[in-house]
């Protein structure tokens, strides 16, 4: 052990003010880290090979455009994007408050909202590279021609941005979000959001749908918003979803 | 500053009066603060302020010392009254937040790092100039210089006290917050670790460090806050708080070679408001240690007693504390 009196002087400097970009690229290098454990990591992945599994067999039996649609709005849209995601979204900032590490992030000379958007950030990288492509693919092995094949990318992509902004709110603000998660995707836009369009407007899940049925013209159930609504509302649910976490975070407790 | 609370059961009241609530002033400023979690009180009608040096918050397990320090970090508000430090409000203000670094007591940290990313990440989090080198200089005043590129995660529970430490010297803080941070260490590390925090003490940063063991506190420094079910019931000078409960007997062993003459003699000469004997000395109840004293070596010596040893059994902190706490 070195002797006390040998100890360099305290020289680490005083703190100042984070900038916002720098707070929000820590943050999301961070809790990307964080998140990656392999186990999480395997489970979703063989979650998200369901869909391609299920593409395949499906155009290898020939099947019409009816039944691809069906099979992406059911499975990849209506449970894979979302399962992931709010696996990841709710883990962003939920699992720091859990393990007690959020500390780290919180009591520090920066802003909230760069916090709140590195760490949705680093969870969409992960819920993106592990659901969008699978659900691409199955759309393509469908072999239910192009349309499907973009419908289902700008779906994709707009569900798991949403669905990552939702969840990362319920994460900073209910401590078990995976049981209230499941309940909004499996009662909510599962059951409650079917019984008519008033409820099936809060359902993000019905906009994913709209663009798909904009992109192939397949009939969905309560999927007919224009284009431009499946793709700028759930947008701007993501924007409200994060502000109000942002809001959240500064206004909570910590442990 | 010493004040002590007249003793009751099972709690004294509070240091500062009830119904004259002065405002505090110091580095750390804590004014008729109350902390309620629903119907339970954890931290109820604290005042007190401090300045640079080091000072020991001492408590069992359960007291509020956790909860205090949360509010004095801004972690959690204030139910009632105001926490100020450094002059601002942690809760409110933000540039304040980068001025105070605080050693939580959860054993948690980002586990996949290794000391020194971790250290670095607190730096970068501080926008520290330079991360690297001041995690360096930082895992240096903990002497974890050589811990190679193992994740903390790996680390034994004192090596990871030491990493949380290093954190939260990174920013050179003016006001250092350490929650039961010599839990895990062991007692060289210990010794090392309160030199540092005495060092940086006085070095004129404000240490307020908590601790519910006896024998740690009365290391860290006489200075000391007692908190015992949420209630600040004494501060000072630990060795004046025991001096000042002149309503109880201090206690102590007296080692003689003539033990019944020797309790004869300071019964008579009223020194003592108690006294047992056996083979090989005496236990004497004083009101007044000082008199007892000055008195004690001039007695022996006229009566041709040989004194083995004479040792205050109650001057320790765990004395004080029972008294203060349990009224006993």
């Amino acid at each position: 052990m070195t002797p006390l009196d040998a100890l360099p002087p305290t020289s680490g400097g005083r703190s100042r003010d984070v900038p916002a970009s720098r707070a929000l690229s820590l943050t999301y290098r961070v809790v990307l880290r964080q998140m990656t454990s392999r186990g999480r990591i395997i489970a979703l992945t063989l979650l998200a090979l369901i869909a391609p599994v299920a593409g395949w067999a499906l155009g290898s039996a020939d099947a019409d455009l009816d039944d691809a649609v069906n099979l992406i709005a059911g499975i990849g849209l209506g449970v894979v994007i979302p399962i992931v995601a709010l696996v990841f979204g709710g883990a962003a900032i939920g699992d720091l408050r859990d393990d007690k590490t959020l500390v780290y992030l919180w009591l520090r000379p920066m802003d909230r909202w760069p916090i709140v958007v590195g760490a949705a950030l680093a969870a969409l990288t992960l819920a993106a590279s592990i659901t969008v492509i699978p659900v691409v693919l199955a759309a393509a092995l469908t072999g239910a021609g192009s349309g499907i094949v973009g419908g289902t990318a700008i779906a994709g992509m707009v569900g798991v941005v949403s669905y990552i902004a939702v969840f990362t709110l319920m994460g900073v603000w209910l401590k078990r979000f995976i049981v209230w998660g499941l309940a909004y995707i499996l009662i909510w836009e599962g059951f409650i959001a079917q019984a008519g369009p008033g409820v099936a407007r809060v359902a993000l899940r019905k906009y994913t749908r709209s663009i798909l049925v904009d992109r192939t013209g397949v009939d969905l159930d309560l999927a007919d918003f224009s284009l431009a609504a499946g793709i700028i509302v759930p947008l701007l649910v993501a924007l409200a979803a994060l502000a109000l976490a942002a809001w959240r975070l500064g206004s909570q407790d910590i442990d | 500053m010493t004040s002590l609370p007249p003793p009751a059961a099972p709690l004294p009241p509070p240091v500062a009066a009830p119904d004259v609530v002065v405002a505090q002033h110091g580095m750390i400023a804590v004014n008729d603060v109350s902390k309620f979690f629903g119907s339970v009180v954890a931290v109820s009608e604290v005042s007190f302020a401090i300045n640079e040096g080091v000072t020991a918050l001492l408590g069992p397990n359960g007291a509020g010392k956790s909860t205090l320090f949360r509010m004095l970090c801004g972690l959690t508000p204030a139910s009632r009254g105001n926490v100020e430090v450094l002059g601002k409000d942690p809760r409110q203000d933000r540039s304040v937040r980068g001025r105070i670094s605080l050693v939580p007591q959860q054993d948690a940290l980002f586990d996949h790092l290794t000391a020194a990313e971790f250290v670095s990440f607190a730096a970068q989090t501080h926008a520290v100039p330079d991360p690297k080198a001041a995690a360096a200089s930082a895992l240096e005043m903990v002497q974890l210089t050589d811990v190679g590129v193992k994740p903390v995660g790996e680390f034994s529970k004192g090596m990871r006290q030491r990493v949380k430490v290093a954190a939260a010297l990174v920013n050179d803080p003016e006001v250092l917050i350490l929650d039961e941070p010599l839990t895990g260490l062991d007692p060289l590390q210990r010794r090392n670790m309160i030199a540092l925090f005495h060092r940086l003490g006085d070095e004129g940063r404000c240490v307020l460090v908590s601790s519910h063991v006896l024998d740690e506190v009365a290391r860290l420094g006489s200075r000391v806050l007692v908190i015992a079910q949420g209630r600040l019931i004494a501060s000072g000078d630990y060795h004046d708080l025991r001096e000042l409960m002149d309503d109880r007997a201090h206690r102590i062993r007296i080692g003689a070679s003539k033990p019944r003459r020797l309790a004869a003699a300071l019964v008579d000469r009223g020194l003592v408001s108690g006294v047992s004997v056996d083979d090989t000395g005496l236990f004497a109840d004083t009101l007044d240690a000082d008199a007892f004293g000055r008195t004690l070596a001039g007695l022996v010596v006229e009566l041709g007693i040989h004194l083995t040893e004479v040792d205050p059994l109650d001057d320790d902190l765990e004395s004080v504390f029972r008294y203060l706490v349990e009224g006993r």
